[in-house]
This record gives C-alpha cells, structure tokens and sequence, in this order.
C-alpha cells in the first residue's frame, strides 16, 4: 500500500479532519487513482476505527472524530468517484429521523459507514414526515429505507411509516432498516421492519446482508 | 401524612434489625441506602414522565407545562403502580437551553425537544451573545414549582429540584459532535464552555431554586455515560465541574445540588463488548456521583450483565466484608420488550446475587411510553416478593401469578389528584 493510502487511514483513525482533506487532496495531485484512495485510504482508515470499536479500544467520541475526518475526506474525493462511477448502478438507501425528533447523531454515523460501505446515502435528515419519506421512496427508489427515532414517543411513528408504504404499495422489493436508542429487535419485528441496527456499525453490517453483501 | 425524620429513623433502626412496626415507603428506601435490610427489597420510583403522561391520558401540551399536573400524574403512577419513591422529573434535560433561547420543537404527543439542527452555541462567541441564565424565563419558573410541589407532597431527602448537569448541557446547547469536539480539539474552549455552564447557567438556576425553598436538587447527566464519553474523560471535566457546583450550592446556598448523575454509567449496549475492567472502572467514577455510597447500575443493557461482577465491586469498595448498597436497574427496553415471565425470572436471578444480605434497591432505568402496564405490575410484584426477607433458598420455588390491577381509570376515582387529571384532559389548546 502507498505511504499516501496508510496516511490517509490514520488521519481518519486520528480523526484530523484538516489532514484528512489535505491528503486525499494531495493524493488526486499526485495523479493517485480515487477508487484507490477511497478503499485503501479513506475506507481503510474508517474501516479500522470500525475494529478498534468493536475490540473496545475506540469509544463514541474517537468514532465523531473519525467520522468527522472521513466526511472532510471524502468532499475533495465525491466529485471524482462519481465521474468515474459514470452510468453504473448504485445501491441506493434514503435514511431519515421520524417526525418530531430532532435527535441525529446515530443517523449521521450509520450515514458516514453505509458511505464507506459503497452505499449512495439520500438523507431526508430529522423530524422526516411520513408524506416526505413516501415521497423519496418514490422519487429516489433505493433498496432500502432506514428510519431513526431517539424517544420512546417518537419511534411509534416508524409503524405508520411502514404502514404507509405498503397501503401505496412501495413495501414489495424496498428493504426497511429501523434504529435509535429506544429501538429493539423486538421492536423492529412488531413494527413490520426487515433489519434493527443496534449501532452504526452493525447497522451496516445488516444493510449488506439485506442487499446481498 | 407520616413525619419524614421519623420514617428516616424508623428506616436507619429496622435495617439495623430492629423490628419494630411495619416500615413505610420512605424507610425503606433510607434504610436499604444505609446498607440494611429491610422487610422487601424496595422498588424505587423510576423516571417515567411520558409513560405516566401516557397511562393517565392527560395532554403532553398542558402535562410539560403545568408544574402541579405533572407532579400529581408522576404521584398518582407511581402510587398506582406501587413504588417505594417518587422520581419527578420533566424533560430535564431542556429546561435550561430553552431558557437561554435554543430552538424547540413541540408536541401534542410527545416531550418538548431541543432542535439540534439549529444549535444555540456554534462558536466561542456565542457564549457572551447568550450571556446568563434568567430564571424568569422559559420553563425555569416551572421547574422551580415542580420542587416546591415535590417537596411539599413528599417531604424528605428524595424530594426536590432536576437540573441538566454541565456535560449535558453543553451537549443540549451544541449538540452532541460539536461538544466533543471542543473536548478532544479545543481544551481552552471546552474550559470556557464547562465554566459558562457552572457559573452563568447553573449557578443562577440554583439561586432561584434556594430562594424558592427548594434546597435539594439532583442534576442529570446521561449525554456523560458510557460509551458516550470514557471514564477519564468524565473525571477530567464532568466530576470537576461537579464538585464545584455542589461546594458553590453548599457554601453559599446552604442547598445541596447533586450533579453528574449516570454519568460513566456503563451503557455498552453489545454483550460481546461487556468488559469488566471498564465496568469497574465506571462504577468507581459513578460512585463519586452520589451523596451516598452506592453501586451504581441506571439505563445500560443490565438484562445480559452478569451481576456477580456488580456484587463483586459492591463488596471491593465495601468494609470489613460488607457490600455498599446497590441500585440494580431494570433497562427500560427490556421491560417493555419483555414477557412478565422473563421480567420475574431476571428479578429472581438479581435478588439471589445481590439482595440476599440486604441494600439492594431495584428500579427501572426510564420507563419507555408504550411500556405494557402489566410488566410494571409484575415487576413490582416480583420484587416485593421474592424480595421479601428472609429470602428463600430456592427462590424458583416461588410463583409469582399475574398481578391483577384496576384500570388507571378507575383507580383513580376518589385519589387526590383526580380533578387535576380528569380536568386536564379536557383542556384545549
């Protein structure tokens, strides 16, 4: 691996959003293949805090770092991967907070991994009415549509969400994901859902094994 | 209504071994948090403002409002249900921002929230731009009506005031990323940020709770548990700021205001990730939350911890052989998620651990809205008696039948507090 790509994954690791940027950057100078950058830089690096969370070795404020860094990273990187994407398919997912919770910390971490992940992110962002999330479905079609609640109020609007899109019909082919704090697997069963994401990272896990890896 | 001072001794004397009358609700939580044991294992009232908002069906605009409404709901509940204790709190973690002019959204059916997409503090100026607290403004004067209420209706050491603690305040005020990045990036911004919120919020908002009589107050701090931020960073700046609050509060207020509480509590939510060097090291950074000394468990995923680790440290930071008194806490999803089979079994497990030699206190780590009143029932039921002492040997021998319980409804004809209720109800916006 370039000394560029190992760079660039331990500023993500570092959570240096500054030298994230001015890497990948420098890197796109060097004339370094984005796709390259990507998977063995920018992934690699979030890829690696994924592990050091799961050993116990990261907590919740060293992944907002990394996450942070991997967002800074990809800005100079997301204008080049789409040129070279050109007309090939993507795996589309539309993420969102129901409506009248504002909580969106977990939404934004599940965001930066499904990206690492080779996922298009459409983010509808928090307080998301059921109407609006009918109508991404429609307009945007993704495989699968990932719902965020952080209050015990709020998650019951998840069942109506789900309720919604299969009296319009849209629930046959569309995949739908739920999580936030309150949320459960037993939740997520009794709410029609086809995947709980306990965190970020699972929840990624979850959303390939939906898509078939 | 019984004397609080007397029901404190009788408690001290009965876990002593004294035996003497039937102890009250009071006693029994003073004397199990002394270490005793008295004649149950008591269930302490839990967090449960919008699940009690829920079961008496009073409206969310008016309940979050409406300091007497919210106080005689959480009473008439809790009484319902049949706690040892009261906890009322509002949404706490609100008031202080919104106070200060935080962007809220509002709800027919839920509590108020703070609009993270709009922050209050973007930058280090901002602070001087919002400046102090005004404990006129917002729900603040609410608050202070909640303790008084509070105080009034259960007086003793339980009773009084809520606040937001520091770290989660900060976190209200900025949001959750931009907090820790101040922490992690900007030491000399998270110091003038910890200090705005010691001196210009909070300070004045336990001015205004000590001039109302209110001397007790308890500040909450989950935006400061596990793995939310480690334990050395909690002993860095959440138990710092703290102690200053609570010297400041005693010295000049003559008023004891508890900050930091459930910070470091160990909210791993992935079994495969339970480490018990972490655990420990928590529970010793939680310990230093409490006026008393406790071993602390509150809103983790406590169904899939094994409490021998929890015993073990209640008896390491005990003396001459003694444990100190534990809270073992019930997580709020488990009981909502539950069987009542499952949530009798979990309690049977939790009292032959740690209950079986006294000061263990059982209680619910914030009761979820849509939380089955059943479970609830069931869980106190269980308690109180597979808790009952002497425990016995094989506590599966006990059958624990489903609790039978009257509707909320009609309970609640002829409680004190069922104008209030009924009335609420029809209140239009």
């Amino acid at each position: 691996m370039s000394d560029s790509y190992t760079e660039i994954a331990k500023a993500i690791l570092d959570g240096d959003d500054i030298k994230a940027t001015h890497l990948v950057e420098a890197a796109l100078t060097q004339g370094l293949p984005p796709l390259d950058i990507l998977n063995q830089g920018v992934v690699a690096g979030i890829n690696k805090t994924g592990e050091l969370w799961a050993a116990n070795k990261y907590f919740l404020p060293d992944v907002i770092l990394a996450a942070d860094a991997f967002k800074a990273a990809m800005l100079p990187l997301e204008p080049r991967l789409k040129a070279g994407r050109g007309g090939q398919p993507t795996r589309r997912f539309v993420i969102g907070v129901v409506q009248g919770d504002m909580h969106d910390l977990g939404k934004n971490l599940v965001i930066a991994m499904l990206t690492s992940a080779g996922f298009e992110v459409i983010d509808l962002g928090i307080d998301v009415s059921r109407d609006k999330f009918i109508a991404a479905v429609k307009q945007y079609k993704p495989v699968i549509l990932g719902l965020g609640a952080y209050m015990s109020t709020t998650m019951l609007e998840m069942k109506d969400v789900i309720a919604e899109l299969k009296a319009q019909g849209l629930r046959d082919g569309l995949k739908v994901m739920v999580g936030g704090v309150p949320t459960s697997q037993e939740f997520a069963s009794e709410v029609g859902a086809d995947a709980w994401g306990k965190d970020a990272m699972l929840a990624v896990q979850k959303a390939l094994e939906l898509v078939g890896g | 209504m019984a004397n609080p001072t007397l029901e404190m001794i009788h408690g001290l004397l009965y876990g002593k071994g004294l035996h003497i009358g039937q102890p009250g609700r009071l006693a029994r939580i003073v004397g199990v948090m002394a270490g005793g044991k008295m004649d149950v294992v008591p269930f302490m009232g839990p967090q449960i403002h919008d699940h009690a908002m829920t079961v008496a069906k009073v409206p969310a605009r008016r309940y979050y409002w409406d300091a007497r409404l919210l106080v005689e709901t959480h009473m008439a509940v809790d009484r319902w249900y049949g706690f040892d204790s009261d906890t009322i709190v509002a949404d706490a973690y609100n008031f202080e921002v919104e106070a200060l002019g935080a962007k809220m959204i509002y709800s027919d059916n839920a509590m108020p929230t703070v609009d993270v997409s709009d922050p209050l503090i973007k930058e280090h100026s901002d602070l001087e731009r919002i400046g102090s607290l005004d404990p006129s403004k917002g729900r603040i004067p609410m608050a202070i009506e909640v303790g008084r209420f509070f105080m009034q209706k259960a007086p003793g050491p339980i009773a009084g005031g809520f606040f937001c603690s520091h770290w989660s305040l900060l976190c209200q005020a900025m949001g959750y990323p931009r907090a820790v990045r101040a922490l992690k990036r900007d030491p000399g911004f998270a110091r003038a940020l910890f200090d705005w919120a010691n001196d210009r919020v909070l300070f004045p908002f336990m001015q205004a709770y000590a001039a109302a009589g209110v001397k007790n107050t308890n500040g909450a701090d989950a935006w400061a548990c596990f793995p939310d931020l480690t334990p050395e960073l909690v002993m860095e700046w959440v138990l710092p700021y703290a102690r200053k609050l609570r010297e400041q509060c005693k010295k000049e207020l003559k008023m004891t205001a508890s900050a930091g509480a459930a910070a470091a509590d160990y909210c791993e939510e992935d079994p495969a990730k339970f480490d018990k060097e972490m655990l420990f090291k928590c529970l010793a950074v939680g310990v230093k939350t409490f006026p008393l000394k406790v071993a602390p468990s509150a809103m983790g995923r406590t169904q899939d911890w094994d409490m021998h680790w929890l015993r073990e440290f209640a008896e390491k930071e005990g003396k001459n052989g003694k444990k100190i008194p534990v809270t073992a806490s019930l997580n709020g999803r488990f009981m909502r998620d539950s069987t009542p089979e499952q949530i009798v079994a979990k309690l049977a497990e939790w009292i032959d651990i740690l209950g079986r030699d006294g000061g263990l206190l059982v209680f619910i780590g914030n009761v979820p809205a849509d939380t089955p009143s059943l479970n609830i029932f069931t869980a106190v039921k269980a308690t109180h008696t597979l808790g009952k002492y002497p425990i016995v040997a094989d506590l599966s021998k006990i059958k624990i039948e489903p609790p039978a319980f009257p509707p909320f409804d009609e309970w609640l004809k002829g409680q004190p507090e069922e104008d209030t209720i009924r009335r609420a109800r029809e209140w239009k916006p």
